[in-house]
């Protein structure tokens, strides 16, 4: 059956190389690379979208991102560095990087005009008006962002395993070679709940963002934060 | 908009994506079965059945790809019509493939071929495992000659890890085993002599077994030192080129491997097939398939080019 492997307590318990090891380890390339292209996109996103400059070189190199085979790249970092987290992380990363960028600068630049030439009419400086009012009203779209971004690391972690890094990428290469068509299933479901449990907690939070600051309050909060 | 409807989209369209996600999640259900989804169908009008028509397989290493070349490429010189089905996987997933009729010539090796057929099998000579061997595989399947040429499995460690370990044989791993990593392909793990029976007959447990879906990733682990030991093929040149010391097997847990065909029955009644195939095999030695690897792997040439070039070095195309 199918589902035989997933169902199979001794599978997740497994200290060799069980479920729950593997659903952390992808977990945890997911987190950091997302984190890492967080720490690089969305400063860059604020500057360009906040100055308006810089677009060109911005938007390009995230398209250019886009296209990077990330398996080949991995490969190539691994036997040109070594293997181990770093590598993983550092090309999810690269993976990651452009729905943030794009979304963090789409979302600065795209704030509600009206509200910022209203900070600005009150004296505001550059940093006042970014962290008071183009920040607080970009925050749904960074988030939306990250969402993007999530979901694709996720999906792509698993080829961290080809490279002998673990992540639920293992249940799939370990299944195929071994004909175990139960193992690869499990390995195919997990990245796909994973996948979709996690953009439904991003999404709660993207909510939650977007409940705080509608354009109606945008104003207020320029007034009030430059008493 | 309230909370289901930001997160889910509007009602009628989340549950629609909700029901397709569960009616697909219900037909994965259904349709696997534990059969194999990759396999044809015996029926199927594409298989190699009968006619004449013979399909060469090879496992997803670079060894069994030169030899599929070679058989199919000899096979067409003596006019049978022959092609090829490159890069399979394991022995799992190829020998299904020839007993669905997929494919229906494999090169094979006598030993391990005769442990997947036969686990309790107690031949340990070439004389034994070939004569044990026709039983073993069964009436659908035959093997024909087996070559000279052998390749075996052999676990490595590197020069430095021999030297200040003094480890030269099998015997030794026991020393380091408790704190060491193994390393090898997915499929060694239940092997018989892969992990069960290094602990079984050498007393030798690791602390880990890394799977590799890549020999270049493994070649670099074991020289960095993240795993110490490794299995590789005795014919590979990774061996010779990172002065690899390969440990010696003194209870012989792993069986000596010639090369041997292997055909499904239909085939082994083609003479012109069985012929060109035979010829292959006494002309094939393991310096041969040792250079053979190593214009590949090495040099980077490709399996198709090399083996034409040593069939008609050897006038056999």
């Amino acid at each position: 059956m199918i589902w035989e492997y997933v169902l199979d307590p001794a599978n997740w318990t497994n200290p060799d190389a069980g479920i729950f090891i593997l659903l952390a380890q992808h977990l945890a390339y997911t987190a950091l690379a997302v984190l890492a292209a967080a720490v690089v996109g969305i400063p860059f996103g604020i500057w360009i979208g906040h100055t308006g400059r810089g677009r060109f070189v911005g938007i390009g190199l995230s398209n250019a991102a886009r296209a990077i085979p990330s398996l080949g790249l991995l490969v190539l970092v691994v036997t040109l560095l070594s293997t181990g987290i770093g590598p993983v992380v550092g090309v999810l990363a690269i993976l990651a990087l452009p729905p943030i960028l794009t979304a963090t600068a789409a979302g600065i630049s795209g704030a509600d005009s009206e509200a910022v030439h209203a900070a600005r009419a009150l004296g505001m400086t550059g940093n006042q008006i970014i962290g008071k009012v183009e920040w607080p009203l970009a925050l749904p779209l960074v988030i939306s962002g990250l969402r993007s971004a999530t979901l694709q690391v996720v999906a792509t972690a698993t080829i961290a395993a080809y490279v002998s890094a673990g992540g639920l990428g293992r249940l799939l290469i370990s299944g195929q070679a071994t004909a175990n068509y139960s193992e690869m299933f499990a390995g195919a479901v997990l990245v796909a709940a994973l996948a979709i449990l996690l953009d439904l907690l991003l999404g709660l939070i993207g909510w939650l963002a977007a409940r705080r600051t509608n354009p109606g309050r945008a104003a207020e909060v320029a007034f009030a934060a430059s008493r | 908009m309230s909370f289901t409807q930001r997160i889910l989209g509007r009602g009628r369209r989340a549950l629609v994506v909700a029901g397709i996600g569960a009616a697909t999640f219900a037909l994965a259900a259904c349709g696997g079965g534990g059969t194999d989804p990759l396999a044809d169908s015996s029926g199927s009008p594409s298989a190699a059945a009968g006619g004449g028509k013979v399909v060469v397989g090879s496992a997803d290493f670079t060894e069994s790809q030169i030899l599929g070349e070679l058989y199919a490429q000899a096979m067409k010189a003596k006019g049978v019509d022959a092609s090829t089905k490159p890069g399979i996987g394991s022995r799992e997933v190829y020998i299904k493939a020839l007993q669905d009729n997929s494919i229906s010539v494999v090169p094979e090796y006598t030993g391990n071929l005769l442990l997947y057929f036969d686990p309790k099998a107690t031949a340990t000579t070439e004389a034994e495992i070939a004569a044990a061997l026709p039983t073993a595989v069964g009436s659908d399947l035959k093997i024909l000659e087996p070559s000279q040429a052998q390749d075996q499995d052999v676990y490595v460690v590197t020069k430095q890890t021999s030297e200040e370990k003094g480890i030269t044989s099998l015997e030794d791993l026991k020393k380091i085993s408790s704190t060491s990593i193994l390393g090898g392909p997915a499929e060694l793990q239940d092997r018989a002599y892969g992990p069960p029976g290094l602990e079984k007959i050498y007393g030798a447990t690791f602390k880990q077994f890394k799977p590799y879906a890549s020999p270049a990733v493994k070649v670099k682990d074991l020289n960095d030192n993240k795993i110490q030991v490794a299995s590789f093929f005795t014919t590979e040149a990774a061996i010779p080129d990172n002065g690899y010391v390969k440990l010696e097997d003194p209870q012989s847990m792993i069986l000596p491997q010639n090369v041997v065909p292997l055909v499904r029955a239909d085939v082994a009644s083609n003479t012109a097939a069985v012929d060109a195939i035979n010829a292959v095999q006494k002309a094939l030695t393991t310096e041969e398939l040792t250079a053979l690897n190593k214009s590949v792997d090495a040099d980077n040439q490709d399996p198709d080019q090399v083996a034409a070039e040593w069939l008609t070095s050897k006038g056999l195309a």
